[in-house]
This record gives structure tokens, C-alpha cells and sequence, in this order.
């Protein structure tokens, strides 16, 4: 006999009116911004990944001088406070051909040079004098392709020359501590280095610690989407089951019904991820935009994230009518109220102590490390949170003297869980805004900002170059004091290399002007400046910064919209109540104050805690990994929450015309 | 006996249907009036009119002798809280609340504090037959249990009139014996007036009088000798 399930779940859905309508188009409604969010953090960290390896060609592969075809010169220079990556690139006499680098046609000739799109637009736009008098005076740039580039925004110039020319020498290469990932030379025989560069080689690390932080947020979302309409599919299926339903049969029902409305959400979701690409491409992060095609995640993930959150709230959905299977009455009447056991406690006490334990004297962690710990504390948390929603409303019920605190410390305790997952979004995002409020790496050295430096082979050397830096800075018409640095200044841009310093006057614009004119002095490098110097700091702690603030703005507003969503959900699932309430003379605001310190109580509380722990999650990554804390991001972090709750309390205030007008009329048709 | 209750002229329409088509009625001190009908013929309709929960086209609705059909949306809202008792078919009792905490609650709606609406909301448990479910929450009692609950927060307001819509709708025939008899003998005690929509004859039976409508209108009215 075929079986019933199917149609019933068909026909019941198609009968459960606009109030059913309204909780599944709702529920849609999350699982389409779930499935966007993954998606969009998925495009995030393998688009990162690609476009890291789209630079891996300017780190030089090195081989040996018999195997070499050519040498390859690469190195950094600044302009406007942004680096412009230049490739030099000289063929050795008599050796065989070398490939063409990616985005190229062909091996550039000697005096060829090729921009990117970015700099090419940059070199029409500033003066010679301030950028192109660093190149080779050509008729024309040739285009660099999408292939040797990271990202539309990038500035990157590859440059044909001589074998002997200055630019490829042995001096072009690696000198210095602040020359790692900006300059080096090798002899090579083609481009097919695995190195990203320093510009993107850390992106997609920092793009997965916030995935780390943004997933349970995500999930939390997916799973109230889940649980949207509880009430209302546990009283139709608990009568079900009264009327002879098999559990399975129950089950089954519950599992069409929410993977129907899931996977209809999820795709909507992707869809608007296809639709939103071009836009997405536009958010800058790092080296800047990104090429579309990169933020395509493939076929397979989208299904995979559609699935996923189809699964996620099937699983939601089933797990909340497990006790529908088990025990009809007890859900039909709602009769046990769902307690957490100390066993909670006692396991996010347990993982604390481990991650002290481990992150205490046991030296460097690897990142993955770090990663498997943060993720460990996070679980912890998510158990922990329900026992102490749990205990909370215990004790407030204790105490409550208004009518509207009562009633909102007992729904605590009578579905802890429940309550948790209405505020778990914005109490975790708490422990990520304390977490990256704190563990923000905070470098202080000296500023060397108005600064211009040429390393000289030595104090001789350095002090003829003086004479002629003063020379070309005064023909360029910028104000200078040219100094001479020694092996003794160390705290200079040089930081203790024989060389010469040009102290600018006048703005970016003439420190622009100044490299380009001491560029004219041939020592086979660009002259430096103080961002060149403080590179790798200034990336790590730029993009930690990027991801950080994203990961918050993207924690609070998904924790909004869980908060909302729930709030909807409840207030749709809870109506028979709520009129009959109001019918009996119990005013609205009463009602409503109830739901608002159904959130509020546990959110001061958790919320309060969460941050805590954050900054000791964080105090001891730091610790562990060897760095020092930002102490001063404390004032961010309280912006962060004070602007979160005030995010999540608007969408819970949001439901409100929805209680009024579920409850205005009469709960009973007037015969 | 003084009349409590009172509306004159009463008419109510729901689009092109006269759920009301000019009802007169009144509801004296301690009587207990029974309305009884076909489904649609308009009883649930007098009961939210004469309660203040819909408000008539035409005609009046008197609370001793004061107009409340013309109050605004907030009084009308605290009359009901403070003058009026309700008792539903079920689903009016706050599932997360214990029973005696339900029964208290419009009481510290009114601002009485937490301990002592508590105490008095217990006195109702005794007589309501309700001795040691003080404690169990509405999910934990049987239906009839329930109603008892409600009927004890209806009554612990000590309100003029109690208002029940089909108050043993949901429950077997034995334990909706026991509900309105305890309804009906608890309102009498306390002073206050009963105004009960039912569809059942047995249950009409326990009140003063049983009021028939069919149509919007009065087509009958029958009265038992009060005992």
C-alpha cells in the first residue's frame, strides 16, 4: 500500500492557512539568509585561497645557475601609502627560452614594461615625477592579465631587462629583515613558485578564523528557522499521534514538511548569492576587489550548502518533535518543562581547564591548533549557556515581584534551551567582539613616517650618495634634509644599514615625489619607505582588523535576525494565549514586557559573561601564539555590544504590531 | 436583586451577517444566566458584547448602571481585568506558570505584591478541590483540574460577572458536571454574577435561568428556581 505520509504532509501544509503561511515563508526566509551567509563565507575563504595563488609567480622559483634560463628580480615600492609589486625579469645569454609569466603573452623583452589595469589608470592619473619616472621611459605599457593578478585593484608592473642592468643584480635581492616577502632574486626557469606574497598569502587564515566565529551564529540562525511554528506542528502532530500515528509516521511528516521549506530557503539563498556576485566582487578586502569569477564557489559547494542547511533544519525541526514520538500527551499538553543538568557545567568547567592547561606553558601553538580550541571553547559555551539560562530564571522567579518579570523568568526555566537559542546569536557574538577586541596585535614601533631611505654598500658610499640625493631631490622641487645613517643608528627607517635618509616635508605627495627622484640614483632598488618597513605588521593587523569588524557586524545582524525570527515564531505559535490573555484584561504591555525580558535577563547576564570569556579566550591565544593584546580595544568592544543589543532588541521590539494584532480580536469565532 | 449587567438594543453585524439583531438582557446580583443557541446564532457574541470584548453597532452595554460599550480600547481593557472574571474552553492558563501562580497573576496585575496574591490565590484551591496541585503547572493537571484552575483565576479578582464560553467544551461528562457545579456554587459565593455560553442542556441546567438565541435574537427564556 503506498504510503500516506507524503500526501498528508502535502495537504496538511496547504491547510495550515496564513498563519502556517506565514511561519514557513518565514522559516524560507532564515534558511535562505543561512544558506547565503555560508555561501558567502565559503566564496570568501576559497576566493581567498585562489587569489593568493594567482601571485605565487613573483616569488622566483630559484634553480641552480645550470639549470637558470633567467633571473627574476622582485620587489616592492610604494606609492600613495599602497605597494606597486615590480617583477624584473632579465633572460640569461645563450640559455634556453623561459615561459611566458601568467598574464602575459610572451617573456617581456629588454625596456618592455607591462601594468596592471590598476596601475596602468594610476600612471595616467598622478605626474611622472611622482610614479612612472620609477619605470623604464617606454612608448607604451603592455596589459598584465587576469592571470598574474590577485585582484582588479592590484599595482603590479613586470619589467624586461638587461642580464647585467642593476635591477636583477645580486643587490636587487634580499638584505635586509624588512626585506622578507617585498624582495627577492633567484635565477629561475619559469614561474611555477608555490609562495603566495605577502600581500594575500595571509588572507585566507584570517577569512577562517571569522568562519570559525561566524558558523554556530549561521547555525543558530538555520536552526530557528527550524523550529519556526513548533507550537503549532506539535499540537496538530501530537494529535496525530493520538489518533494512532506511528512515531515514524510522525517523524516522517515533520521531515518533508521542514526540508520542503528548507530547501526552497536554501536555494533562494544561493540564488541570490549567483545574483549578488558582481555586487559581492565590489567589497574590497585586502590587495582590494576581487575578479567574480573568484568568488564563485563551483557547483558542488552550492548544492553542499543547500543540503547542509536543508539538513540543518530537518534535523531541527525532528529533533524539537522527538518528544512528540515519545510522549504525545506530555507535548500536547505541554507538560515537561525542559531542564538542563549540571552535567553542563561540569563540561564547559572540564574544556576550560584544557584550554588553560594547553594554552599555558606549552609553548607556540600551530594555527589549526588555535583553531580546533577556539572551536572547542565555542561548543563548550553552546552547552553551558542553556544551564545557566536554566538557572537564571530560577532565580529571578525567586524574586520577581512584577507580573511581566515572572512570567518571563518562568518561560526561562521551562524551555531553557529555547531561550538560549533566542540569545545564543548575540551572546556569542559577545565573545567574538571580546575576543578580537583584545587579541588585536598591537605593534608599536617608531614611526618613521616622513622618511625616505637608500641602503648604500657602504659609509663611503653612503656619503657620495648624500650629495647626490640632495642633487635630484632639489631638481624635483622637494624640501629635504638628506642625512647619512650608520651601523649605529638603529633607530632610523634603516634600522642600523649604512645608507642615507631623506626627511621630506609637504606631504604624500612630495614623499611620492622624493622616491621617484631617488630612484634616478641606480642602486639597483627602489628606495624605501616607512610602510615598506613596517609591511608584514601592517598586513597582519589590516586584515585582522577587516575580518574582525565583519565578523561583528555579520555576528550582531544574524543575531538579529535570529532574535526577531524567534520572537515572530513565538509570538505566531503562542497567539491562542496571548489573545485569551488579552481578552481577560492583561495589557498588551505586560505581554510585551514579558518577551523583552525573556531576552534581556539572560543577554545581561550571558552576554556580560561571553565577553569575559572572550577576552580570555583571546588573552590566551595571544599568550600561546607569542604575541601581545590590544588593551585599548575595550571601548569598541562596548560599542559593539551596546549597538548589538540595541540591533537585537529592535527586532524583537519588531514583532510587536504582530502580538497587537494577533491578539486584538476576539480568540474565538463570535457564533 | 439589583441588576448588574445590562445591555438594551444590542446589535452587531459581521459584514452582511446580524450576528445581534437587537438582544435585550440583564444579569442581576449572584444570578447565573445560561446562553444557549446553534452554532453561528450569535451567543459568543452577546457573551463578548455584554463583557466589553466587542463592541455593539447600536444599543448599550451597563455595568450598575455605568455605560462601557463607549469606553476607549485601555479602560475597557482594566474593566475587564478588574470587573470581569473569564473562563475559556481551554488555553487560557500560562503553560510555563505553577497553578497557583496562575490564579495570582491578575491579582499582581492589580499590584497586589507577589506574596500576598500568592496567599490569596491559594484560599481558592480547597474549595475548588484543588489541594496539593498548588505547585503543578497546567500541563501537569487534567482538564478538568485546569478549569478549576481558571475558574479560581477568574474568581480570585472578586469580580462583579464571570464570563464563561463554553468553560466544559473540552472536558467529559462527568467532570463537566463537576466544573459548572463548582462554577456556578463558587460565583454565587462570592457574590458575583455568571454569564455562561454553552451548548450543553446539562450544563445550562445548574443555572438560574437559560437564555435561547437563534438568529441575533431572544427566542426563548427559561428560569429555574434558584436554590
Amino acid at each position: 500500500m503506498r504510503s500516506p505520509v507524503l500526501p498528508l504532509t502535502w495537504h496538511l501544509a496547504r491547510a495550515s492557512g496564513r498563519r502556517g503561511l506565514q511561519s514557513q515563508l518565514l522559516a524560507a526566509g532564515a534558511a535562505a539568509v543561512g544558506s547565503f551567509l555560508l555561501l558567502l563565507m565559503i566564496a570568501a575563504a576559497l576566493g581567498a585561497g585562489a587569489r593568493a595563488g594567482h601571485t605565487t609567480w613573483r616569488t622566483p622559483d630559484a634553480v641552480s645557475a645550470r639549470e637558470a634560463t633567467a633571473v627574476q628580480a622582485t620587489t616592492t615600492t610604494y606609492v600613495r601609502q599602497g605597494p606597486v609589486t615590480v617583477v624584473n625579469l632579465a633572460r640569461l645569454p645563450g640559455r634556453g627560452q623561459t615561459p611566458a609569466p601568467p598574464g602575459l603573452s610572451h617573456f617581456p623583452q629588454q625596456g618592455q614594461v607591462y601594468v596592471s589595469p590598476a596601475l596602468a589608470e594610476l600612471l595616467h592619473k598622478l605626474p611622472a615625477a611622482q610614479l612612472a619616472d620609477r619605470f623604464p621611459v617606454v612608448s607604451s605599457y603592455g596589459t598584465i592579465g587576469a592571470a598574474g593578478l590577485a585582484s582588479p585593484d592590484e599595482l603590479v608592473a613586470v619589467i624586461g631587462r638587461a642580464p647585467g642592468d642593476a635591477a636583477v643584480s645580486k643587490a636587487a635581492g634580499e638584505q635586509n629583515y624588512y626585506d622578507d616577502g617585498l624582495t627577492e632574486r633567484a635565477l629561475v626557469s619559469g614561474f611555477s613558485g608555490s609562495k603566495a606574497d605577502v600581500f594575500t598569502g595571509s588572507d585566507q587564515g584570517t577569512v577562517l578564523l571569522g568562519v570559525v566565529l561566524l558558523v554556530m551564529p549561521v547555525v543558530v540562525l538555520a536552526s530557528a528557522a527550524g523550529r519556526l511554528g513548533a507550537a503549532r506542528r506539535e499540537q496538530r502532530l501530537a494529535a496525530l499521534r493520538l489518533a494512532g500515528a506511528t512515531p515514524r509516521q510522525i517523524l516522517a511528516m515533520t521531515a518533508f514538511e521542514a526540508a520542503g521549506v528548507g530547501a526552497a530557503g536554501a536555494t533562494a539563498g544561493a540564488l541570490a548569492y549567483m545574483a549578488l556576485l558582481p555586487a559581492l566582487a565590489e567589497i574590497p578586502y585586502g590587495v582590494g576587489t576581487w575578479y567574480t569569477g573568484r568568488l564563485w564557489v563551483g557547483l558542488p559547494w552550492l548544492a553542499a550548502v543547500v543540503l547542509t542547511v536543508t539538513a540543518l533544519i530537518t534535523v531541527s525541526a525532528v529533533t524539537m518533535l522527538r518528544q512528540v514520538a515519545t510522549s504525545p500527551l506530555g507535548v500536547a499538553q505541554q507538560a515537561n518543562p525542559r531542564r538542563t543538568r549540571a552535567i553542563r557545567l561540569l563540561l564547559f568547567v572540564a574544556v576550560l581547564g584544557y584550554i588553560w592547561a594547553t594554552t599555558g606553558d606549552s609553548g607556540q601553538l600551530k594555527p589549526r591548533q588555535l583553531l580546533a580550541l577556539l572551536a572547542l571553547f565555542y561548543g563548550a559555551f553552546w552547552l553551558f549557556g542553556p544551564w545557566v539560562v536554566d538557572r537564571l530564571g530560577r532565580i529571578v522567579g525567586r524574586r520577581a515581584r512584577r507580573p511581566a518579570t515572572l512570567l518571563a523568568a518562568r518561560r526561562l526555566s521551562d524551555d531553557p534551551r529555547a531561550v538560549w537559542r533566542t540569545v545564543s546569536g548575540l551572546v556569542l557574538a559577545g565573545f567574538v567582539a571580546g575576543f578580537f577586541s583584545v587579541s588585536t596585535l598591537d605593534f608599536d614601533g617608531p614611526s618613521h613616517r616622513d622618511q625616505v631611505g637608500v641602503i648604500t654598500a657602504n659609509a663611503a658610499d653612503a656619503r657620495h650618495t648624500a650629495t647626490q640625493a640632495r642633487t635630484v631631490l632639489r631638481q624635483a622641487g622637494v624640501t629635504a634634509t638628506v642625512t647619512v645613517t650608520s651601523e649605529d643608528d638603529y633607530d632610523s627607517l634603516l634600522g642600523g644599514v649604512d645608507g642615507v635618509i631623506a626627511h621630506v616635508s609637504g606631504g604624500q605627495h612630495r614623499i611620492d615625489t622624493g622616491v621617484t627622484a631617488l630612484t634616478r640614483l641606480r642602486s639597483g632598488r627602489y628606495p624605501f619607505t616607512q610602510e615598506y618597513v613596517s609591511a608584514s605588521d601592517d598586513i597582519v593587523i589590516a586584515r585582522v582588523a577587516t575580518v574582525s569588524t565583519a565578523t561583528l557586524v555579520l555576528s550582531f545582524l544574524v543575531a538579529a535576525a535570529s532574535a526577531g525570527l524567534t520572537a515572530a515564531a513565538n509570538v505566531l505559535d503562542r497567539r491562542r494565549m496571548y489573545g485569551l490573555l488579552r481578552l481577560a484584561g492583561t495589557p498588551l504591555q505586560v505581554l510585551d514586557g514579558a518577551r523583552i525580558r525573556e531576552t534581556v535577563i539572560p543577554l545581561a547576564v550571558l552576554a556580560g559573561g561571553t565577553t569575559a570569556m572572550g577576552a580570555f579566550g583571546a588573552m590566551q591565544l595571544n599568550k600561546a601564539a607569542g604575541t601581545t593584546i590590544n588593551t585599548s580595544g575595550v571601548i569598541q568592544l562596548v560599542i559593539c555590544l551596546a549597538v548589538g543589543t540595541l540591533a537585537m532588541l529592535a527586532a524583537i521590539t519588531g514583532s510587536r504590531p504582530l502580538l497587537r494584532k494577533v491578539t486584538e480580536g476576539p480568540a474565538q469565532t463570535a457564533d | 436583586m439589583s441588576t448588574v449587567l445590562a445591555g438594551s438594543g444590542l446589535v452587531k453585524k459581521y459584514g452582511s451577517t446580524t450576528a445581534l439583531a437587537g438582544v435585550d438582557v440583564e444579569v442581576h446580583e449572584r444570578d447565573s444566566l445560561a446562553i444557549m443557541g446553534p452554532s453561528g446564532s450569535g451567543k459568543s457574541t452577546l457573551l463578548h458584547t455584554l463583557a466589553g470584548i466587542v463592541r455593539p453597532d447600536d444599543g448599550q452595554v451597563l455595568l450598575r448602571g455605568e455605560r462601557i460599550d463607549n469606553l476607549g480600547e485601555n479602560k475597557l481593557s482594566a474593566l475587564r481585568r478588574k470587573r470581569f472574571g473569564f473562563v475559556f474552553q481551554f488555553g487560557q492558563l500560562l503553560p510555563e506558570l505553577p497553578a497557583e501562580e496562575n490564579v495570582a497573576l491578575p491579582l499582581m496585575l492589580e499590584g497586589m505584591p507577589r506574596r500576598e496574591a500568592v496567599a490569596r490565590a491559594r484560599r481558592w484551591f480547597t474549595p475548588l478541590g484543588l489541594d496539593g496541585l498548588e505547585l503543578r503547572r497546567p500541563g501537569q493537571l487534567s482538564g478538568g483540574q485546569a478549569q478549576r484552575v481558571a475558574i479560581a483565576r477568574a474568581l480570585a479578582g472578586e469580580p462583579d460577572v464571570v464570563f464563561a464560553d463554553e468553560p466544559t467544551g473540552a472536558l467529559d461528562q462527568r467532570t463537566s458536571t463537576e466544573v459548572v457545579q463548582l462554577l456556578t456554587f463558587a460565583t454565587r459565593e462570592t457574590g458575583a454574577a455568571l454569564v455562561m455560553v454553552t451548548h450543553d442542556a446539562d450544563v445550562a441546567a445548574h443555572c438560574d435561568r437559560i437564555l435561547q438565541v437563534r438568529d441575533g435574537r431572544i427566542s426563548g427564556h427559561s428560569q429555574y428556581t434558584v436554590a
